[in-house]
Parts: structure tokens; sequence; C-alpha cells
């Protein structure tokens, strides 16, 4: 078990908390200096998220983006674990870059923004092409009470679906699941009819990790609750917000879950599997399910062919699922990761702001997005139709180019991951094609039925004071519920503790809020 | 070294017909200590630097505690709240919890990982093959060196419920139903101490191995002369040889008391755990780094702070109504 290095770095800004070290820093900010009177000029400093290795400086990526934009760029390039921890110390820190990607929705940068540390965006940004929100719902959905903070960077709206072993379907003579009730059958047996033909029951039909994120993090849980008619975090009953788990969908769903568990259908360590090795039980052909992103089609697809190259076909990708009576609700995404918003520290002036934004325009323009998403055309990839092709991938030096631009430069995008403007990659073989394929045709058909949260664009300031307290009660209780450990009654009073803790006021702030903001 | 440059004043006897009085001590003058030995205190001041910027200057950022620390508006901008953010913390719905599970296992640790490098030490010492003990010993101080994240793993490891080597093993002797001890509440603070021993234990004793080196065999001959048996030795012996050590030991861990050890807990926290796992060291990396509340998770560092103080104090006071030394 590869168990979490990347806590370290946690440790080590955790300590320096406790010791108010990192707080020292930042005892001088807001005092004015000339050292940053440039800023805006002539150098762009951003800070982002990082899926590799830090790419060079003076690498042909960097040098092709610096030359894009006519300015030096300065990247701090955070890995992607520990993204949330390194914004939080960076905002508490006098060295909050031009540009930074932050989750805008967290309580820190909330706390920073209306204490006027960035730009309020709202309204500002339609001057600019790229920038311009293309989606509405999106646009919404990643505003801060009514303010946009951020350029925010796209995703597709709904990615939520099953990754099912097609082997093991066609075994057992079963048909691609359309109901919950489908794949309760599935889970059942591929747990008790040996799908893997080995003559031992040593198979269960779902896998689940330890879910790092709270309540609506689009945690398998979120998008199963979600099927039976959960709202999605907040949702309408009878003309009022509420919480999606104060719902009888929410039980019943969990419900409907524990069964499973109780019958051994989930893996038994699903409270503490770490989603670093959320593949291994999938590809060593112990689990038989997963409820999770799309791409984790093409992830496992790609495992197994790794393994052994003539199994490229044994995963299929099924959308979200009908209730028993029929009904269909399906789980969308926020349309968006983060935003990048821009710092007043260092952007002092609207000229400044305005240059600013000019920049981030070039670079998000179709040349930009195809640099940023594709690479260097004729030196790491070529054009064929609607694909690009990679190609010198055995030159060193194009492989440098091409791993900046994957793990890293693309990053920098904010229409970039969902090939808008840029160009798709050729997909290795057809059954990775269709998959890819299928993405689109699934998205599509589950956006007719999406469930989306109405109350994504405003935070509650309660939530922002004791969020400490009050986020980890429910998603802790159901994961309890699930294993066992405590009855439905005991989980109700979890939720009646999350009223009582603050709750109540959230889901009043909430109210009156999302009514303001026009929802 | 130049400390012979200020002459010794060489002051007449008050009265010579008395025995010569002791060397009068002469009233301590700063400056001069200063100029006499001053490359004594030159060396003093790398260290002094050191404690002024490293340990007394960030205590400013403590004030943090008692404000609404906004980082854009800095220190001097965030405005002042008094005592909000302790009573928060005081009147708040996880305190009890918190007070409790820290307290809980600073019992345990006290219980059960303070006397075991005592234990063992002693044990070692009781061993008269030289080899066998320096091999002992040096086998059980390795566990020390490795990360609380790799002892975490190999926790995860050896007792997760399906793959796990020794869950699998007490599962075969005991039978019944496979229990998952990395999930279950239950198990939370046993796995704690038993990974506290496994890593500390060896490490511990290297203290008062050497305490022990230091008792004058002597005594030990003498002792048998008297007729002493082993365990006469022992008890009149070995062990008051190594109390002074024990008391100054027991005292410094005092202080350390409120520190659960963050990254050890930190790493074995589950949703199904939580409740008995959250300790002030984990609250305030949850609160502080995850939620950005930087000024009620300084109140909670700056409280856990004034406890080990206390603490230090209380027990050094104790130690010496027991007639011990004490630290200070």
């Amino acid at each position: 078990m590869s168990t979490l290095p990347r806590l370290r770095h946690k440790i080590i800004a955790a300590t320096s908390l406790a010791l108010s070290t990192a707080l020292l820093a930042a005892g001088c900010s807001g005092g004015s200096d000339d050292a940053d009177q440039q800023a805006g000029f002539g150098e762009l400093t951003v800070m982002t998220k990082l899926f590799g290795t830090a790419p060079d400086p003076n690498g042909e990526m960097q040098q092709a983006v610096e030359k894009l934009i006519g300015k030096k760029l300065k990247v701090t390039w955070v890995p992607n674990a520990e993204y949330g921890d390194k914004a939080n110390v960076t905002l508490a820190s006098d060295s909050i870059p031009d540009v930074m990607v932050v989750n805008e929705k967290s309580p820190s940068f909330v706390k920073a923004a209306e204490a006027g540390a960035f730009w309020d965006l709202t309204g500002k940004l339609d001057k600019y092409p790229n920038l311009k929100p293309a989606d509405e719902q999106t646009a919404k959905n990643s505003m801060v009470n009514g303010k946009t903070y951020g350029i925010y960077r796209v995703r597709p709206a709904l990615r939520s679906g099953i990754v099912i072993r097609k082997d093991w379907l066609a075994k057992l003579g079963l048909k691609e699941p359309e109901t919950v009730g489908d794949l309760y059958a599935i889970a059942k047996a591929f747990t008790e009819q040996d799908p893997d033909g080995n003559g031992k029951k040593d198979t269960y039909g779902l896998i689940i990790p330890k879910w790092p994120g709270n309540y609506a993090s689009a945690s398998p849980y979120d998008v199963i609750e979600t099927w039976f008619g959960a709202p999605n975090g907040w949702g309408e009953r009878d003309g009022k917000l509420v919480p999606g788990f104060d719902t009888p969908e929410f039980l019943e769903a969990n419900r409907w879950l524990k069964k499973w568990i109780t019958e051994g259908l989930v893996n038994k360590d699903f409270a503490t599997l770490d989603t670093g090795n959320w593949n291994d039980p999938f590809v060593q052909g112990k689990g038989g399910m997963i409820i999770d992103v799309n791409v984790r089609a093409t992830q496992l697809l790609d495992l197994f062919k790794e393994k052994n190259p003539k199994d490229f076909d044994k995963v299929t990708l099924i959308g979200n699922l009908k209730r028993d009576d029929g009904q269909k609700f399906s789980y969308p995404f926020t349309g968006y990761n983060d935003v990048m918003a821009i710092s007043k520290q260092r952007i002092r002036t609207e000229a400044q702001l305005d240059d600013v934004l000019k920049t981030l325009d070039k670079l998000q323009s179709k040349e930009g997005s195809i640099l940023l998403t594709n690479g260097i055309e004729g030196r790491n990839f070529e054009v064929e139709g609607e694909y690009a092709v990679p190609i010198n991938q055995n030159d060193p030096k194009v492989k440098a180019i091409q791993n900046d631009v994957d793990k890293a430069f693309i990053q920098l995008g904010t229409r970039a991951s969902v090939g808008l403007g840029a160009y798709k990659v050729k997909p290795a073989d057809e059954a990775s094609r269709k998959m890819r394929e299928s993405f689109d045709v699934l998205m599509n058909e589950d956006l007719k039925t999406a469930v989306h949260n109405p109350a994504l664009g405003v935070i509650a300031p309660t939530s922002v004071a004791k969020g400490q307290t009050l986020d980890t009660i429910v998603p802790d209780a159901r994961i309890k519920y699930l294993s066992g450990a405590i009855s439905e009654d005991q989980l109700k009073a979890q939720i009646k503790r999350w009223y009582d803790g603050g709750g109540t006021d959230i889901a009043k702030e909430v109210n009156d809020l999302a009514a303001k903001a026009g929802g | 070294m130049a400390t012979d440059l200020v002459p010794e004043v060489v002051r007449p006897a008050a009265d010579s017909s008395r025995p010569a009085p002791p060397p009068k001590r002469r009233p301590r003058d700063l400056r001069r200590d200063l100029l006499r030995y001053r490359w004594l205190y030159l060396l003093l001041l790398p260290g002094l630097a050191y404690f002024l910027v490293f340990k007394y200057l960030p205590m400013y950022g403590l004030t943090i505690a008692f404000k609404d620390y906004v980082p854009f508006l800095g220190y001097s901008g965030s405005e002042w709240v008094g005592l909000k953010h302790f009573q928060e913390l005081f009147t708040g719905p996880d305190f009890g919890r918190l007070m409790f599970n820290t307290l809980l296992l600073a019992l345990l640790t006290i219980v059960f990982v303070f006397p075991a490098p005592i234990v063992v030490a002693l044990m070692l010492n009781e061993l008269r093959v030289n080899v066998l003990k320096r091999s002992v010993q040096s086998l059980i101080y390795i566990p020390h060196f490795l990360s609380w994240t790799i002892v975490a793993s190999l926790t995860y490891l050896l007792f997760s419920v399906d793959f796990g080597v020794i869950a699998n093993w007490i599962h075969g002797v005991l039978g019944g139903e496979k229990t998952d001890y990395v999930a279950q509440a239950d198990w939370f603070r046993p796995l704690i101490v038993l990974q506290l021993l496994w890593k500390q234990t060896g490490w511990g004793t290297i203290i008062y191995l050497a305490a022990l080196a230091g008792v004058d065999s002597q005594l030990y001959e003498a002792a048998r002369v008297d007729g002493a048996g082993r365990w006469r030795q022992f008890w009149h012996i070995t062990l008051p040889a190594i109390r002074p050590t024990i008391v100054v030991m027991a005292i410094l861990t005092s202080g350390n008391l409120l520190d659960s050890g963050f990254e050890q807990i930190w790493l074995m926290t589950t949703s199904l755990n939580r409740d008995v796992a959250d300790v002030f060291d984990t609250f305030v990396y949850y609160v502080g780094i995850t939620q950005g509340a930087f000024s009620y998770a300084t109140a909670v560092g700056l409280f856990k702070g004034v406890i080990g103080v206390l603490l230090i104090f209380g027990s050094n006071w104790l130690a010496k109504r027991l007639g011990e030394r004490g630290l200070f």
C-alpha cells in the first residue's frame, strides 16, 4: 500500500502554523512598498496546480508561452494533492502572486476576497472575448454571493458515471444496468457468481475509497443519493432550500447502499482505502465496479492494457441510473474547477488589471489554448484532421515538452481541458476512441436530468465562520451508518447535531442569499 | 584568552588577628564581567540570536489569537476582538471532546509509553552478555528512524481487514468475525499506543542506559559481599541510580502532554474514528490550514502552550516537594 507521501508537506505546513512563524511573515502585508509597483507589467506571476514534476523555467514550453503573451512568466507550481493547504498558507502570507488559481468557495479565500485582497471581476470580463463566461449556469456556480472573483476553469458539466468490468458482465450473461435495481443485481452476481471463474468466492461488486472531500463533493455516495432523488448539495423542498441530507431520499439511498455493504457487495475497507489505490482492486480483479468521473474508464482501460496488451477492451462506461420507479436524476458537476483570481495587493490600478486581463485573454485565445493543451505544433504534435497526434516522442527534449504540457501548462488554461479551441489527442486504439466519444453522448443524455445545486453561488457567513466544526459531521455519520457503527436514528441525530451546531443559521442564510441572488 | 588583563585587586585583610576569612566575593559588576569573559559572551550571541529570531519574535504572531485576523489587512490592520476566539473554543461543541481525547491519550502515554524505556533499559542492564545487549539495543532503536508515514502505512498493511497479515493471524487464532482494526474507533487508541511503543521505546532506552552505565560498580561488589541478591542490588542500587533521570524525563514529558503527535494521529484518522481521534494538534491543523481560520487556530495553539507551561512548572514543583532536584 503506497501511503500518502504528500502528507509530509501538510505536516510541515501545520508545524509552521503552530509556531506562528508563517503568520509572522504575513505581518507586514497590507503595507506599501515600491518593489511591487511594476507588478502587472513586464512580468506575470501565477500560482497553479501541478500533476507531475515542475517544468524547467527556461524550458521550451515556458519560452513559447512567454513569447505568446509578450511577458516574463513566473509560475509557482504546486502539486495538486497539497494545493488546498498551500493556497491557504499563501493567502496568509504577503506573497500572493498576480494570478492565483483558487477554490473561490474556501473560507480563507472568501474572507480574503471580502477584505479586498482580490479584484471583484463582476461585469469586467465581457470586454475580453476569451475570458467572457461561455456558460451562464457555470458562471453562476462560480460566483460568491453574486460576485465574480475569478475566471472559472471549464470542466465538462457532467462527468459522473459507472465503470464496469465488461468481461464479467459477459461471463455472467448480464446486461448493462439501467436502473438502480439492475445495479444491485449486478453487484450481487459479481460477488456471488464467481465472475472471474477461479472457483473461489473472492470478488465483490463495488469499490469505494476513503473519500477526501466532505458532503456534496462528487463522492460515490453523493452520486447514488442523487439517483434516488435527493438534492445535489441543496435543493428546494416546500419552497425552501434544504441541505440534501435532510431529505427522505437521502436516507433511502443510504439504506439501500447499506444493504450492499452488509451483504459484502462493497470492499470491506471502504472507509480506509486511499484514493491513490482506488484502481488497484479493479485491475487486480477483486472488484467489478467504480462510480466516479468518466475519465476513470479510460484510465482503467490503459491500466489493463499495460498489464496485458491484448486486454484493451475490458471496461464499459455507463451513465447515471434510473430510480426503480423509472424516474431519472443525474449528478452534474459544477462545470468548472477552481477560478483564476487576481490579487489586488500586486495589481493596484485598473490599468494594471486591464493589462493582466489582456494577457490572460491572449493566453486563452485559440492559439494559446492549443499551446497550453497540445504543445508546440511541429515539435511534439502534428495536426491530423480534428486530432493532435504526438510526434518525436523518443526525443527526450520533445518528451519534456509533452510532459510540461500534460502535467503542468494545461493547468494555466481556463478553457483548454474541455478542448475548447484546442485539438483532441488522437486515441491510441479503437476502444479508447469509442470510450472517449461515449463521454459526450452520455453527458448530453444525462444533462437532461441533471439535478443542479441552486445554492452553489452563495456562501453563508456562518459556514465560513464555523465550517471547521460542522463540515465533517454529516459525511462522517454517513460512513458510520453505512459501516454499521451507528443506527439510522443515530444518523438522524447527527443531522440534528449539524442543525444545532450552526446549521440552522446556515440554512437561513443560504435561503436569504439565494433569494437575493435571484436564484 | 586574555582574561588575565584585569589584575586581581588585593585587599588588605580587615583584621589580621582573625583566622583568614574566606576570599570575599566582590560585588558583581556586569561591565567588568562582560569585559573579562568577552569571548565567552561572544560565543553566546549566536544562540541568543537564534532564540530571539526563531522562538521569541514569532510570538508576536500570537497576537492574532486576539484579533479577527485577515492576512490582507495584516497584523496591524486586523481588528482586535479580545477573547472571542477563546470563548468560542471553550464554549464550542468540540472542546470537551478535544480535551478528553487529548488527555486520555496523554494518560495512556504516561501509563504505557513512558515507563517502557525504563523497563527495557533495566532489563538490558541485567543482560551480562555484552554482544547480546548491544545488538538488542541497536535493533530496537531502528524504528525510531522511520517516519510516521511509514509507520502508519505499515499499520494499515498489517491490520487492514482484507490483506492485513496480523489481522488475519488474529482472526485465525481467535476466529469469529473479521475485525477492521484500522477503521474501528475502539481500536484507535490501542493502535496509537502500540505504534508509540514500537517506535519510541528503543530510542528512549539510550538515556537510561547511559545513566546506568554511570553507576559505580564498586557499589554492586560491596552489596554482593554483604549478601545482596540480584533483586536487592536492583532495588537498592540500580533503581535509585536512575531515579533523578526518570524525574527529569518526567518533567520534560509533562510539558508536552498535550502534544499528541500531530503526524501520527492525523495519519491514523478516518471518518469512523474521528470522534476519538480528534486532538488539539489535529484540530489546529484542520481549522487553521484547511479551513483558513488562522485566529481561531492560533487561540487553540496558545491555549495548549499555556497548559504545557503550567504542567512543566507544576511537575517541577511536585518533584521538589517529593525531595527530588527538579529541573530548575
